[in-house]
């Protein structure tokens, strides 16, 4: 396997001839529909770009020439530059030098493009001066344009056409005429995910396979050893090439950065570390949006003006970082700033006036808690809404966003020393490690993500509060549902009967033993209550189909062994229903009192 | 009046063209689906029962490898099941579309009728339940003795989302 500098190589290389086939192709447009306006627009983009990944590479040759590419077209868009035959000569001859630049990566060569990019420099110059001078007086135009530009070595123009002549006998004149293949393969993600299926399937077989020839008397083990090791083999080829470097996201940050940053005049800086970690392409792009809104924060709400930071004896410029590591089977990001940090004095009355906390609350609860408060539903401390953050949306997004996944969100925050908010991810959806549990003769998953412990109790541990149950594990009291009785609950039912997740414990024999489940998602600890304990799996979960994929109980189904489907249960929105229920519950009765 | 629908239908299409129909006993009544929303019929597999889904949804199972959603469409259209078909759902039909797979279950093998698109009525004054939005009986067929009733799946799958697409968004919003 490549080492993983090989792996961005190819990538940048894939991209970036990608990139120089789409200027030729534009460039040669143009040529023809000079006045075409949309496509100087993607000829810009598509240089900013190149520019942007060569620079990250540290390809400073193909940086340099992409950026005055950029410059140039730039200027063309904004009608400062009219082309002509002559500069077309120039961009078709600067292409090409950059296209050679992208192929040397590959063999080492040495290319000079100095030259052309000087010349392209100057006309650059020339067009931008000619027009400041065009208001004043016309006539001097030319001559004041050229001198006023003393980094380029040309006297005049004429010295611009005698040096790409010394260029053309570097490069070969018919680079073009090559037609170049990469050695990449893009494969949309929609096949990936096919094939991804498939391997699931083949695994669940060998499982089914096996399970049979046990049962057979089959020394099975040894006799589908290979079979085994070649599946988990393919099993685990497959999640790789789903795997990208979260580098390739973080990167597109700094023009997030720059763009908040000046709306809102400030001064910010953006660090990334750990770009080459890589994680599941689908969880990346889940969370990216909730990434672009946590970085936007931290520039509208983290950093503070530059003003305010030398008075505080920060340097004016404000930093964010943004990190990404691998803890054991998860990914975690990490966006961090030195700015002011988390008001938690403003945070508690905010939630008090908006009703998300009550009175009697306030002094007992945590700085952790306050600082999750942030990612309720129309929570926002800034007072003044501003254009990139502070409409109140968004937090809450966030976190549903992460409860969507499994992930997890955590605040830490220092006054005057900045915010860190921690995101936990799972570096893969495919494979999950589960619990596998049954509840009325069917075999459900839960993944151990959220699974604390299995503990098994008697009747007589649990006892009746309020509308629930309570246990008392390691000195720690829980919750304790039975997961029946939530199952019974039906979604349209309007009003609920009371005590409903009593049903189960007066039915059951005193003297029985209760096998349970102690699941935690954010901070809420619960005990499950369940017919049997069976095992622990690794499975491959797949979405819900249409008609039932709106179930949100479960969140993915698998396929045992012996054929039959298994469900996988979602814990957060079990989680919050059995809360809610409870609410609704109490709401319920406040309703028949009045 | 059957004679006139059947005059009628003759002349507009010109020429007889056949309908292949697959047909199957829902309650006491035979119900029918054009062949091309069919992809297979097997023996129904076990089935694991969903949380939070109508009583119709007996829950989803593996065929072939897809988990798809098994409908009792005679606990959806509250039919009573026959005295003597004690033993039923022995066979799932599938039903495919582009975004939609699902098995129904029945009780014996279905049979292909082929009729003639004469023998479809479509124009015919169905009483439909009040709280149907769309009327997903495209028809009756009369085949001899026989009275199918043609319906278009997908149609009363359409209805089933969007009246839980309705539910869902008043859950979200008590919550």
């Amino acid at each position: 396997m490549k080492n993983k500098e090989e792996e961005y190589k190819e990538i940048f290389l894939a991209e970036a001839l990608e990139n120089f086939e789409e200027i030729n192709r534009l460039l040669t447009h143009i040529e023809k529909n000079p006045e075409e306006k949309s496509s100087i627009h993607a000829l810009f983009r598509i240089t900013h770009t190149l520019k942007g990944n060569a620079g990250g590479m540290g390809y400073t040759g193909i940086a340099e020439m992409a950026h005055v590419l950029e410059d140039l077209f730039g200027e063309v868009r904004d009608g400062k530059i009219t082309l002509n035959t002559n500069i077309f000569e120039s961009l078709f001859k600067a292409v090409d030098v950059l296209g050679n630049l992208i192929n040397a990566i590959r063999d080492n060569a040495e290319i000079k493009y100095k030259g052309i990019k000087t010349k392209l420099e100057v006309l650059i110059k020339k067009a931008t001066e000619t027009q400041v001078e065009n208001s004043e007086s016309s006539a001097l135009a030319g001559a004041t344009g050229l001198e006023s530009s003393p980094f380029s070595p040309e006297p005049a123009i004429a010295g611009t056409i005698a040096l790409p002549d010394e260029d053309e006998a570097d490069t070969p004149g018919e680079a073009d005429a090559k037609v170049s293949f990469s050695d990449l393969v893009q494969v949309p993600v929609r096949k990936l995910d096919n094939l991804l299926n498939l391997v699931g399937e083949l695994i669940i077989e060998k499982d089914r396979i096996l399970a049979s020839n046990v049962s057979n008397g089959l020394n099975a083990s040894n006799e589908y050893a290979r079979l085994s090791r070649i599946s988990s083999d393919l099993q685990y080829s497959v999640m790789d090439v789903r795997l990208v470097q979260v580098g390739f996201l973080f990167n597109k940050f700094h023009r997030v950065v720059r763009d908040a940053a000046s709306l809102e005049q400030k001064n910010v800086v953006l660090k990334l570390i750990g770009t080459d970690t890589e994680i599941d392409r689908n969880v990346l792009q889940v969370i990216s949006d909730s990434l672009i809104h946590l970085i936007r924060n931290c520039v509208g709400h983290g950093i503070e003006s530059p003003e305010e930071r030398k008075r505080l004896g920060k340097s004016p410029d404000g930093n964010v970082w943004l990190g990404a590591r691998i803890d054991t089977d998860a990914v975690i990001i990490e966006i961090r700033d030195d700015g002011k940090g988390l008001d938690y004095n403003r945070i508690k009355g905010k939630a008090l006036s908006k009703g998300l906390i009550k009175e009697e609350q306030v002094d007992k609860l945590t700085e952790e808690e306050l600082s999750m408060l942030i990612f309720e539903p129309g929570f926002s401390t800034m007072d003044a809404v501003t254009a990139i953050s502070g409409r109140g949306v968004g937090m809450d997004v966030v976190k549903k966003t992460m409860d969507s996944i499994g992930g997890l969100i955590k605040v830490s925050s220092e006054v005057g020393q900045g915010t860190t908010i921690q995101l936990t991810l799972p570096s893969s959806m495919a494979v999950k490690s589960c619990l596998l549990l049954e509840l009325r003769k069917e075999v459900y998953a839960i993944p151990l993500a959220y699974t604390e412990s299995v503990i098994s109790l008697y009747k007589t541990d649990i006892h009746k509060a309020g509308g629930g149950l309570v246990a008392t594990h390691l000195g720690k009291n829980m919750a304790v549902v039975f997961l029946k009785d939530v199952f019974d609950q039906q979604i349209e039912k309007s009003a609920y009967t009371t005590n409903v997740l009593q049903n189960s414990f007066d039915a059951i024999h005193p003297e029985q033993k209760l096998d349970i489940v102690v699941v935690n998602f954010s901070n809420r600890t619960v005990g499950f209550v369940v017919d049997k304990l069976l095992q622990q799996k690794e499975i491959v979960e797949k979405p819900l189909m249409k008609p039932v994929d709106r179930i949100r109980f479960i969140s993915g189904v698998t396929i045992l062994g012996s054929g039959n489907v298994c469900l996988v249960l979602n814990v957060p929105h079990l989680l919050n229903f059995i809360f809610s229920l409870t609410a609704h519950g109490k709401a319920a009765k406040n309703f028949t009192l009045n | 009046m059957a004679e006139n629908t059947k005059t009628n239908a003759t002349t507009k299409d010109g020429a007889h063209h056949t309908l292949q129909i697959v047909v199957f006993k829902l309650g006491q009544e035979e119900y029918g689906l054009h062949i091309d929303q069919i992809k297979e019929v097997v023996i129904t597999p076990n089935i694991t029962r969903m949380p939070q889904t109508a009583s119709f949804v007996k829950g989803v199972a593996n065929i072939r490898g897809n988990v798809i959603a098994i409908f009792d469409l005679e606990d959806r259209f509250k039919l009573t099941r026959a005295e003597d078909q004690t033993n039923g759902n022995k066979y799932t039909l599938v039903v495919e579309s582009e975004d939609i797979k699902l098995g129904l279950l029945v009780n014996d093998v279905p049979n292909t009728v082929s009729v003639n698109t004469a023998d479809l009525d479509e124009s015919v004054g169905i009483i439909n339940d009040a709280s149907t939005e769309t009327n997903y009986i495209k028809g009756i067929i009369k085949s001899g003795d026989r009275l199918i009733i043609l319906i278009d799946i997908f149609k009363v799958i359409d209805q089933e989302m969007t009246n839980t697409l309705k539910k869902a968004s008043t859950t979200a919003l008590a919550a």
